[in-house]
């Protein structure tokens, strides 16, 4: 999946980069493509990793669950989440009512859903409850999702090669995303901006990589055709 | 002073029909088709139980007849039992169409125990059932009662003089097996009264074993009240309860949930004064046509914030039916245990821990009661090195989470699939990953792959086939961390290595994916 977003490479003052994921309010996440899945999980987990510890409530419906499976714990240790509950729901009117739910209890630190599709009332309910509440919400989406949203961002996140191995090239490296800002309500001037990521598990930073560090160039096109035969 | 009543009832639905039509009822047997029931013109006719089908039919040409579904039955009983429950909270079934109620310290409610037996005769008339009813001290005697009388309305042998009562009475209701009965009668023994005086020594003499000739005596002792009978409830009674009779029969949703609001605040008021909290309240719904709708909550822990229990009913009140009108609410608490009672931090900047597990498990129990059973669950940690069992999903009770016994071996993927998935490998090189293979029909192109990580099997827990069948033991894995050329990454593992002599080639399957 290729984005022709330009490259931002936020300067070092650039403190509003996740643009409140997971601090406040209500953040969409979606594949940029089927099976963008772990990409975006472990954005996320990236992003959360320095939050104040806490419950965190993690809701999955059932169809998405057998698709592309469950977050083992070991993914989440030495994170945010002291404590992880899942809750499995049969479809997304049931997801969207336990996330309601989990938000009201004021047990969670943060709400994660994964839901394969929330409408502009739905988001715009969960905005309203997370606001009250002063819950963060996360809702996972798959690549279908689209049109109207009353969350405060939504990002569309794809896996990037891996950056290369010091150790040893054959092998992947640190993981790299690229997380489009496709909707911002809070900094509307950030929205369509590309951010080429790596996530350092041993130094646990998130930092924006340039998007040629590793991999081929993207094709371009000959900037005018040869006319002239060669030999 | 302990007494008994007990209830007869034919089970058999089927066999209510008003119209004077010979009916009997019969089931398979070695003697080929048996008559096991009948109803009142066929008996006018002496088709008793025992008879053969084809003796009846030839007795009355226009007999109707049905084989008898015991299963049905039984359920019809139970759901007797539970409607009974009304009148006393402790029933029991007696064979397979007969009910008991334990009334002691419940007539006096009614207005003496003839007076609940008239009640209990109208309420099963008018959901038109026969039955017979008869009051006594034990269960023998209670049993042999109300089915060995006919003459009075409710047959009442006071305790202490079951021995006159029953002397008459035939020995068929003695519950003895068939074999013993036809035993007795060929020694002239057809009256209960007959056994009092013979001694019992002489007797056992006369069966073919001692086993046959003490249940003779257990059960006689038993309706004599000589030998204690242990009351086996057709439900354990609840720990707590509360009930509340309606006088004007409700059929609106609104009356049975400020029932229910009364109910719960009583129920949770004696629960508190007991220093108690329940984990399951059960609400049942006795209709005034018979028939009981019950639903029940569960909590993680031993609750009883009367707000809390009227929240987790609150979804599922609206399952009830009122039909021609509820007359008697009952709310049950059980699996009751002592609750850990604290006081609230006042804001949740004091909060001792990093999260309120009074707040988690309420959440809990609310998702529970609207999605069902099994919905809220923690992970585990268990002792094992298998990817796929280091993990266990388990219910939420407000435990806290374990840390896991072992260190990490290996990298580990953000995603498990919820079930490991067989992949094609197109080319693949003797030890090392696959370079291409297809994973939900397209084909991933492997640019870089890191491992392997060899797990073992765990060989402990594998038991060798029985000598003469096949089977393998567990394979070696070795896991792959690989990358394709879109960048996406895979945990993919090789089940077993080549040449070890475990079944077939080794295969390639998927186990998780990376961030």
């Amino acid at each position: 999946m290729k984005h022709d977003a330009a490259i931002h490479v936020p300067s070092v003052g650039a403190a509003d980069f996740p643009f409140g994921l997971g601090k406040s309010g209500l953040h969409e996440l979606a594949e940029a493509s089927y099976g963008d899945s772990p990409a975006m999980t472990g954005f996320l987990l990236a992003a959360m990793r320095k939050q104040a510890k806490g419950a965190w409530i993690w809701i999955r419906q059932a169809s998405i669950f057998r698709d592309i499976g469950e977050v083992p714990e070991a993914a989440l240790a030495g994170g945010s989440a002291s404590l992880r509950l899942n809750v499995q729901a049969r479809n997304a009117r049931e997801a969207l009512w336990a996330t309601e739910e989990a938000i009201l209890s004021g047990a969670a630190s943060l709400v994660i859903a994964e839901i394969e599709g929330a409408d502009f009332t739905a988001t715009r309910r969960l905005t309203l409850a997370s606001s009250r509440h002063g819950v963060p919400v996360v809702l996972m989406l798959p690549y279908t999702c689209e049109g109207a949203t009353a969350a405060v961002t939504r990002w569309r996140v794809g896996p990037r090669p891996s950056s290369s191995n010091r150790f040893d090239k054959h092998a992947p490296g640190h993981p790299r995303w690229r997380a489009v800002l496709e909707r911002c309500r809070t900094t509307p001037a950030s929205t369509g901006k590309a951010f080429d990521l790596e996530w350092n598990d041993e130094t646990l930073s998130l930092s924006v990589v340039a998007g040629l560090a590793d991999g081929p160039a993207a094709p371009r096109p000959a900037l005018r055709p040869l006319h002239h035969k060669i030999g | 002073m302990d007494r008994l009543r007990r209830a007869r009832r034919s089970a058999r639905s089927t066999t209510r029909s008003v119209k004077p039509t010979p009916f009997v009822l019969y089931e398979k047997s070695a003697h080929g088709l048996v008559v096991i029931a009948a109803n009142a013109p066929a008996r006018a006719a002496r088709i008793e139980t025992g008879l053969r089908l084809t003796d009846a039919k030839a007795t009355l040409p226009n007999i109707l007849s049905e084989e008898i579904d015991r299963a049905a039955d039984m359920k019809a009983l139970t759901a007797l039992a539970g409607w009974l429950v009304r009148f006393s909270p402790l029933v029991a079934f007696d064979g397979e169409d007969g009910l008991v109620l334990e009334t002691t310290g419940c007539d006096h409610l009614f207005g003496g125990e003839v007076a609940m037996a008239a009640q209990l005769s109208r309420h099963l008339a008018q959901v038109s059932y026969t039955h017979r009813i008869a009051i006594a001290g034990t269960l023998g005697a209670a049993h042999a009662l109300a089915r060995g009388t006919s003459t009075a309305e409710y047959p009442t042998l006071p305790s202490g003089e079951e021995r006159c009562g029953l002397a008459n009475l035939p020995m068929a209701t003695l519950r003895l097996s068939p074999e013993a009965l036809t035993l007795l009668r060929r020694f002239g023994l057809t009256r209960i009264g007959q056994l009092y005086d013979i001694d019992r020594k002489a007797l056992t003499r006369r069966f073919h074993s001692r086993e046959a000739a003490n249940a003779v005596c257990l059960r006689l002792d038993q309706a004599l009240g000589r030998r204690v009978e242990p009351f086996v409830p057709f439900r354990p009674p609840p720990e707590h309860a509360e009930r509340l009779p309606c006088p004007e029969p409700l059929t609106s949703l609104e009356g049975i949930s400020d029932g229910l609001k009364q109910l719960t605040e009583k129920l949770c008021a004696s629960l508190s004064a007991a220093g108690l909290g329940a984990q399951n309240f059960t609400f049942r719904a006795f209709h005034s046509d018979g028939g009981v709708s019950a639903v029940s909550a569960n909590a993680a822990r031993p609750a009883r914030a009367p707000e809390h229990v009227l929240r987790l009913f609150r979804e599922k009140i609206a399952r009830i039916d009122p039909g021609f009108g509820i007359d008697l609410l009952l709310l049950e608490a059980a699996r009751t245990g002592p609750m850990e009672a604290g006081s609230r931090p006042l804001s949740g900047d004091f909060a001792g821990g990093e999260f309120d597990v009074e707040a988690l498990t309420v959440l809990a129990d609310r998702i529970t009661a609207r999605l069902g059973e099994g919905t809220v669950t923690l992970v585990t940690p268990e002792d094992s090195h298998l990817p796929h069992k280091a993990e266990r999903q388990v219910d939420y009770i407000g435990q806290s989470p374990g840390t896991s016994p072992r260190p990490r071996t290996g990298p580990r993927p953000v995603r498990m699939l919820a079930q490991p998935e067989r992949v094609s490998v197109m080319a693949q090189v003797p030890d090392g990953p696959p370079l291409q293979f297809i994973w939900r029909r397209h084909l991933r192109r492997v640019v870089r792959a890191d491992g392997p990580e060899r797990i073992a099997p765990e060989w402990w827990t594998y038991l060798p086939p029985a000598p003469g069948e096949r089977g393998n033991p567990p394979r070696t894995r070795d896991y792959y961390r690989i990358e394709d050329s879109e960048g996406r990454r895979y945990w993919v593992f090789r089940d077993g290595l080549y040449g070890d002599d475990r079944g077939t080639a080794p295969e390639w399957i998927v186990q998780g994916l990376f961030e």
